[in-house]
């Protein structure tokens, strides 16, 4: 055998069955074909199997009149399978936000009851978190109705207050305030508002950093936008001309041809992949200007090529989302165009006292007032009180994670209590507390479809009865699964971006 | 052409700190841990810009004791009394002695969510009430003062153990202290940036602030202490001038202690 030099052996091929790089591709490709063949094989079979048992999973359903009476919400009585679920859908958001909202709030204050000074609150914090989180939540939620359910019967003129405040075994009800025609004229009075509010901030916080005074900047943008929205209820008629301005783009909306959004969409698409592969290849260039690329780094490039040019295909392809796309622009162009074009003296807001009516044979509250029922009572509390317990353990363990010395350092420098907490203690515990708390909040969203075990009308309730009237089992099933999905990712994007943003800084 | 006065000034400035005022009196400081006596009747008096070095096998109550004089640390019996103020539960003279004396501690204990810059100005703003523009320069100098003006922008994460410390250094005088307290300032640091730390500790000392340093460095002792002090189980075994301790200890204890480690 000879001996070969280093230039020689370098440039000897290697078998292809032995090249790492090889072998590495022809698995990515591999793999991207059997699972995308995997997933046609699935959904050809599933649609062939409903068909041969004659299971419909068409969505024309949504159009169909139905016959469900909700317990709350934006519409109590829809006529339609996708207004139902439309209406159960904002009942379960309106029940997951202000879940959410007062879970944070009562479960920092259970966090820090365990934690403080005094025995009496340490042991009732103690005793929260032990009782509420070793509880099933259904049972929570079951007990908390069967109290609620002792309140008095609600009757023609009862209430603690007659007329303002009503309590009763049909929930509570309260003087409502919404908004009227005149609302969007007056929007764009407060929107306005928002340019001096940005640029009285900024004055502020000039004089603050010179001086060091706290001259509370934030306090005044908002005063600004506050004293905006005052000054809106008066002159917010001016702005009624911009109802012809909308309905001039509806116009021009309507005369486009279909090509158009085709067309933009399609460019939309290169142009993401586009930028996205750039900025791609000049982040993985070095210092010295060669770009170091993994196969990996050109699998990834390879697939947003691919995917670009795959949706320019669907958008080419599918005329009917081109035309959706039209319609509805349309559409939402004379909605705006119809909300500003009302009469002067339309007022942005309005108010109204409860009501009680008789409809046959028992009272109930009518539409006037702001009312909770005894279903969204009871939910609430079950989640709120359950989540609090979850998410006091997560602040107590995040304020304990911070080391003891960054306290006595603080200490050391002369700050306060208040100060310590403020500036050292909690935005350090913060970064621990963060997460789990995120997963807490996505459980709360997930945990709001028991409300079915107390007839109060989210999602999955009214979704029940949808497709027992209509047998689409499937399509609502895929609805919730979409729903809770999106709910959840939605959660899920929110917390990462803080997380990212509150990572401390290491070499 | 040289003034005739600053031409011939001496390299060896002794200090006279026989008439200064005292600033830290600590009278039968007595404190437990539970059934563990941490400090037993410690009585010392440190006197304006003297610089006392505390020395003692671990676990003999030193750092416990310089923790004791800013209220890191509550003695049970005894008088301590700093700066004319006495440190009992009253918050005001707490947070009084607190913002007259520095600490720089073990383990830097350096904010680690704020940058540099912000480390040394968060309490000359919301202790002192100063404004911004002023205690960032102020901090800047210091920054400049302990040699790492250019890390201002940068986190404490970012930096090696030495420069870390040096910014606690510049954090704690950004309060100006009139006594300043090291406890074992270069314990955890790695041999090359000891010096470093201890360079900046001389240029304090040659400044003529007052200095109570936990340390096991003999050389920074030797060459900077007006006093040393020693402690073993809670008690202070021996006090003496810097030359005295080492020369001609009295205590049997000193002269094992110093064997084991010189």
């Amino acid at each position: 055998m000879t001996d070969l030099t280093t230039q020689e052996r370098v440039s000897q091929r290697v078998p292809l069955w032995r090249d790492v790089v090889v072998l590495k591709w022809v698995t990515q490709v591999f793999l991207l074909i059997v699972v995308l063949g995997a997933m046609w094989f699935l959904a050809n079979q599933a649609g062939d199997n409903l068909r041969a048992r004659n299971i419909n999973t068409q969505f024309d359903f949504l159009e169909r009149p139905v016959d469900i009476q909700l317990s709350e919400g934006i519409d109590t009585l829809p006529n339609t399978g996708g207004r139902a679920l439309w209406a159960a859908m904002v009942n379960t958001l309106r029940l997951s936000i202000a879940g959410i909202f007062f879970a944070t709030l009562l479960g920092v204050v259970v966090g820090l009851a365990r934690l403080s000074d005094n025995w009496l609150v340490r042991r009732l914090g103690s005793i929260w978190v032990e009782t509420l989180r070793n509880i099933p939540l259904l049972v929570q939620m079951i007990f908390y109705f069967s109290v609620l359910t002792t309140l008095p019967r609600v009757g023609l003129g009862t209430g603690p207050i007659n007329g303002w405040l009503h309590i009763s075994n049909k929930g509570i009800s309260m003087p409502r305030i919404f908004i009227a025609d005149g609302f969007y004229q007056w929007l764009v009075v407060v929107l306005l508002g928002l340019i001096p509010a940005w640029l009285v901030r900024r004055y502020r916080q000039k004089i603050q950093d010179q001086s060091g005074k706290n001259t509370s900047p934030i306090l005044w943008a908002i005063g600004t936008i506050g004293a905006f929205a005052l000054l809106g209820l008066f002159v917010h008629p001016a702005f009624s001309w911009l109802g012809a301005v909308f309905g001039g783009i509806a116009d021009l909306v309507d005369s486009l041809p279909n090509a158009v959004p085709q067309i933009g969409f399609a460019a939309l698409a290169v142009g993401c992949a586009a930028v996205w592969i750039q900025r791609f290849l000049s982040d993985h260039r070095s210092a010295r200007g060669h770009l170091s690329l993994t196969d990996d780094d050109w699998f990834r490039i390879a697939f947003a090529a691919i995917a670009s040019l795959a949706v320019v295909f669907v958008v080419v392809s599918w005329s009917g989302l081109s035309a959706w796309t039209l319609n509805s622009s349309r559409d939402l162009f004379e909605v705006l165009s119809d909300k500003f074009n009302v009469d002067g003296a339309a007022r942005p807001f309005d108010a109204m006292r409860p009501d009680i009516i008789q409809k046959g044979k028992f009272p109930n509250y009518g539409k006037s007032g702001l009312t909770m029922s005894l279903g969204f009572a009871s939910v609430f509390f079950a989640v709120v009180f359950y989540t609090s317990a979850f998410i006091g353990e997560n602040v107590r363990g995040g304020i304990l994670a911070v080391p003891k010395g960054q306290a006595e350092a603080a200490k050391a420098v002369g700050l306060g209590r208040g100060q310590i907490l403020r500036h050292v203690v909690l935005p350090q515990a913060f970064r621990v507390i963060l997460p789990p708390t995120g997963n807490q909040y996505l459980n709360l969203t997930k945990n709001t479809s028991l409300a079915i075990a107390v007839g109060m009308s989210d999602i999955v309730q009214v979704g029940t009865t949808v497709f027992n009237q209509t047998g689409m089992t499937l399509p609502v099933v895929a609805i919730w699964m979409l729903f809770y999905l999106s709910c959840s990712l939605t959660i899920s994007v929110i917390v990462n971006w803080f997380n990212v943003r509150m990572k401390l800084v290491e070499r | 052409m040289t003034d005739p006065t600053t031409a011939e000034t001496p390299t060896e400035t002794i200090r006279d700190l026989s008439k200064a005022r005292d600033v830290i009196v600590c009278e039968n400081v007595s404190k437990w841990y539970g059934d563990f006596q941490a400090l037993d009747r410690v009585s010392a008096t440190i006197k304006e810009q003297e610089v006392v070095v505390v020395l003692g096998p671990s676990g003999s109550g030193k750092s416990t004791w310089i923790r004791c004089i800013n209220r890191l640390e509550q003695h049970q019996e005894g008088r301590i009394v700093v700066d004319d103020v006495e440190l009992t539960n009253d918050l005001r003279n707490i947070e009084k002695v607190r913002s007259e004396v520095g600490m720089v501690f073990q383990q830097f204990n350096l904010f680690p969510h704020l940058t540099i810059l912000d480390n040394v100005t968060l309490a000359p703003i919301w202790v002192r009430k100063k404004p911004r523009p002023e205690a960032e320069s102020q901090a800047m100098a210091l920054l400049e003062r302990v040699g790492i003006p250019e890390q201002a922008q940068k986190y404490p994460g970012q930096l090696s153990g030495g420069q870390q410390q040096r910014v606690a250094i510049a954090r704690a005088l950004a309060m100006e202290p009139r006594i300043m307290l090291f406890d074992e300032p270069t314990s955890a640091l790695d041999p090359e940036m000891i010096k470093e730390v201890l360079d900046v500790m001389k240029t304090l000392a040659e400044s003529g602030m007052t200095m109570m340093v936990v340390t096991h460095e003999m050389g920074f002792a030797k060459e900077v202490a007006d006093r040393l002090i020693f402690m073993e189980g809670g008690q202070i075994v021996e006090q003496n001038s810097t030359e005295e301790f080492f020369s001609n200890p009295t205590e049997e204890r000193t002269k094992l202690f110093l064997s084991q480690i010189l």
